[in-house]
Order: C-alpha cells, then structure tokens, then sequence
C-alpha cells in the first residue's frame, strides 16, 4: 500500500455519474454515462473513433467540464475544489503522450515529481537525488534503462510509451488515465507493456482507465471493460464477458 | 471551337482589380510617375557617386572606434531586450497565463513596439544625456516590443498535450514555463533572437543621428558637411559589418539550432 493512502482507500477509484457533455451546445458527445472502478482494477473504454472515448477520459481526468453530472477520484470531487494532495497523484496519458520532444527520457519521467517538488531546486534544473534514483530505477522497471540520456524525440514508439508510463508512475499515482495509450504499438509489446501495467495495479493497488480497441488484449488483461457508442454506454461489466458482437453492435 | 473556362472566380478578379486600381493610385501619389523628376534623381545620384570615390581611409580609425561603440550598443540592447522578453511572452501567453495579465502585459509590448528604436533613444537621450546609454536603452525597448510579441505567439504554439501532461502531474505556471514551453520552443526563441541582433546593427547605426552614441553621428556629420568621401568609408564599414553578421548567424543557425 502506498503511503498516504489510507485515508481513501474506502472509496471507488473513480466514479461517473450521470455526465452530460457537449464541445457545442444540445450536440452531446457523453450522454448519461455512469461509471464505477475500483481499486486495484483496470477498466477498459472500448468503441468506434468518434464514440466519445477520449473525451470520456478527459472528463475523468479533470481536464474536460461536464455540462452535468460529476465525477470522483477516490471520493473527491475532480472538478471542484480537488485538494492538490489528490490532483498530483491522478496520473493522465494524452493520445499523443505529451513528451517534452527535446528532454531526455530521464529528464521527462522527472517530470512526474513536479507536484510534490516546491521550491527553486527544480526550475533551476536540481531534483533532488532520491527523485532521480527513483525516475532511474522506473526506466529499469521498464526495460529502458539504456535510453535514459536519449531525447525523447530519438526515441521509438515503445520506448516514448514507456517513457510516458515512467512519467505517470513517478507521481505515485493512485489512478491513471491513459488515451489510447497501447494502440500505436504492435501486439506482442502491447502485451508486454499490458502485463506490466497489469503487475504493477494489483501489487499497488492502484487504478487504470484505459481507452483501448483490440478485444484479445482487453479480455486477457482488463478486469472490467466499458463500450460507447455515440457517447451513451451500451456494455458494462467484467472484460471476460465482452464479445466481437458487441463492438459489432457499437460500430452500426 | 473550344471554349475557354474562366479559372478564377468572379470575386477574385475584382480583388486583384481593386489591389492594382491602389496600387497604382498610391504610386502616382507619392510621384513615381514623375518622369522628369525620376531623372533628375539619377542625375544628382550621379554626382553624389562621382564624390563618394575615392573613400577616404584616413578617418577609418575613428570610424573603428565608433563602428565598435555600435556594436556593443547592439548586443548590449538585445541582450537586455531578450532578458525581459523572456517572462514578457511567457505572461502573454494565453496557453500559460490567466487573460488579465495576457492583456496587461500585450498591450504593453505593443506600445514598445509602436515607438521605433531612434526615438527611443531620442527620449533616453534626454533622461540620462548624449551617449551609448541611451542608444542602448532605445534598442532593448523596441526589442522588447518586437521580442515580446513573436516570443508570446511562439509559446502559444507548443503542443497542448504536453502541457495536459505537466498541468495533470500538478506542475505550476513556473514549472510549465520551464520544462515544458521553453525547451519546447527554445530554438525558434534563439534563432528569432539572431535575426533581432541582426535587425538592431542596422538599427543602432543611425541612432547616432540623435546623440545616442555609434557610428550614426559621424554619419549625420559627414552628410552635413557634404564630405562623401568619409561618409563613403563609414557606409562600407557598415555593409561589412552587416555582410559578415549574416555570414555568422547563417552559420550559427545552421549549426546548432537547426537539429532536430
């Protein structure tokens, strides 16, 4: 169990209820979704581009605000009042990972400690050394420990992914949201990097949301999957139970 | 017979029509069309160009001292400029910065900008008196006006995502703006800083037509008292000194700012 954690290991993960949201008004892109998932387990978004995954995410994430509805990270409203405690530890993996192109993969999983770090140390380039062993051996754990002084820009698409794993990991997260963050890679390495993430969920009892496509990955190592189809719920429940037919059924 | 096919679109040749209609409106304005003016021009060019030759070297270490004192007034203005202009775009950055200071610090930037460098330096020169201080002073004004607004645009362009990423781990504004707009965005920063260092040579090369020190003062004096032949030696100097600051930056550019 990670420190500081005891206070709110009680309540879900994360919880969506009844959001409502639209870019422009009366066209919703989320209608009515509700949502639970709770510790320790990873949940999965499945549906056709355009069903409203990403946005989902970022809602859950803090990032989007819902026209109605609201939603919880570990019993605290997201969008109202989050105490900083929470926000730094609410782990969020853009589509595209957001890497700083020109920083080094050390350099970048450093980024993760930026909200628990004050002071001038860290804009004057100084991290604290028990932070940079820490960023270290999380490239190890990754199997990238050799690209830690490469530019993230010379860096190939498993690798920014693990970078940007890295990153999340480093804020000791309790929940991570991540957009997509297996579908540029090829089957094995997402796998791999599924059954990494898998390990490191049950051994810290931390929470993933996930939007994902392919439905062998998302049975072997998802606990519960969700599907959308144009932004209203259309499947909820464990990922064992999630069939071709149903994403069939998402898609028309 | 084949028929030919209009390509452009009614409106668009109206568009074109109305730029030609000013534009020619505007030149016969202004009196290019004045034939008999336009050759006396290049007759008394003629004679300005006959006085030039040949260029008289004596004056050329006093023309070295001064060609030098505008040098410094360049760099030091720019440098001090870029200083500023740094935190200036970074608050006028809307990705980065709440509206009120973006506006504040934007409109601020465009009064510096609006007021060209020479008379700046005319203002500077009645607050701390004749000299390179406030040529200096003119340049990191106008710099900051110019600098401050393609900085601002420029951090406006990095990727949001990036920020999305630092914004979820709990960065601040200071830490954004360090780790993530400003390397993101460093090398477009430092190659428009040449371009500027550039600009402000030329720039600080006449400002000593108002007292603010430099090359500009012999310049004007030299006009004054019709001796072309040592306004011919500080004009070459000039073109020198411009030719090889392109010659650098072009290099520099290249080298180390161009990669990745």
């Amino acid at each position: 169990m990670l420190p500081g954690v005891s206070e709110v290991t009680d309540a879900l993960a994360v919880r969506a209820k009844g959001l409502r949201f639209a870019y422009r008004r009366n066209q919703w892109v989320i209608r009515d979704v509700d949502l639970q998932v709770p510790r320790g387990q990873i949940c999965a978004v499945l549906g056709p581009s355009g069903a409203g995954k990403s946005t989902l995410l970022r809602l859950l994430a803090g990032l989007l605000h819902p026209q109605q509805g609201i939603v919880e990270v570990l019993g605290a409203d997201i969008h109202n009042h989050l105490p900083a405690t929470i926000r730094r530890r609410i782990g969020y993996i853009p589509q595209q990972l957001g890497l700083i192109r020109s920083r080094t993969a050390l350099e970048n999983v450093l980024m993760g400690a930026l909200g628990r770090l004050g002071g001038l140390g860290p804009l004057l380039g100084l991290f604290p050394k028990e932070e940079v062993e820490r960023a270290r051996s999380l490239l190890s754990a990754l199997g990238i420990e050799d690209k830690a002084h490469e530019k993230a820009f010379r860096l190939s698409g498993g690798e920014r992914q693990r970078v940007a794993i890295g990153r999340a990991l480093m804020q000791e997260p309790l929940v991570i949201m991540a957009d997509e963050f297996v579908s540029d890679l090829d089957l094995p390495l997402a796998a791999e990097i599924l059954g990494k993430m898998r390990q490191l969920v049950h051994q810290k009892g931390l929470s993933l949301v996930v939007n994902m496509h392919e439905l062998p990955l998302v049975r072997e190592y998802v606990d519960i999957a969700i599907v959308l189809k144009q932004g209203q719920i259309i499947f909820s429940g464990p990922a064992q139970e999630l069939t071709w037919s149903l994403l069939e059924e998402a898609r028309r | 017979m084949r028929r030919s096919v209009l390509l452009i679109k009614k409106n668009e040749a109206l568009l074109w029509g109305a730029v030609a209609l000013l534009l020619i409106l505007a030149l016969r304005e202004v009196g290019l069309f004045e034939v008999d003016r336009l050759w006396r021009g290049l007759h008394n060019l003629a004679i300005f160009a006959k006085d030039t030759v040949p260029p008289d070297l004596d004056v050329l270490p006093l023309a070295g001292r001064a060609l030098w004192e505008t040098i410094e007034m360049a760099f030091a203005g720019t440098l001090l400029g870029f200083v500023v202009s740094l935190p200036m775009g970074m608050m006028g950055a809307r990705n980065i910065s709440p509206w009120p200071l973006v506006v504040g610090v934007r409109l601020l930037v465009a009064i510096a900008r609006t007021i060209p460098s020479l008379l700046w330096a005319v203002l500077f020169v009645i607050m701390v008196g004749l000299g390179p201080l406030a040529g200096t002073l003119g340049l990191a004004l106008y710099t900051v006006g110019y600098l401050g607004k393609i900085y601002a645009e420029l951090f406006e362009g990095v990727d949001p995502e990036v920020l999305e990423a630092l914004k979820g781990v709990g960065a601040s504004r200071l830490h954004l703006a360090r780790f993530a707009v400003w390397p993101e965005s460093a090398n477009a920063a430092l190659s428009q800083l040449l371009f500027m260092l550039e600009y402000n040579v030329r720039a600080s090369s006449i400002l000593g037509f108002a007292g603010a020190g430099g090359i500009g003062f012999y310049i004007s004096l030299y006009l004054q008292v019709l001796d072309y032949q040592r306004l011919a030696t500080l004009l070459l100097l000039i073109l020198g000194l411009t030719l090889t600051l392109d010659v650098a930056s072009a290099w520099l550019r290249e080298r180390y700012l161009l990669q990745g």
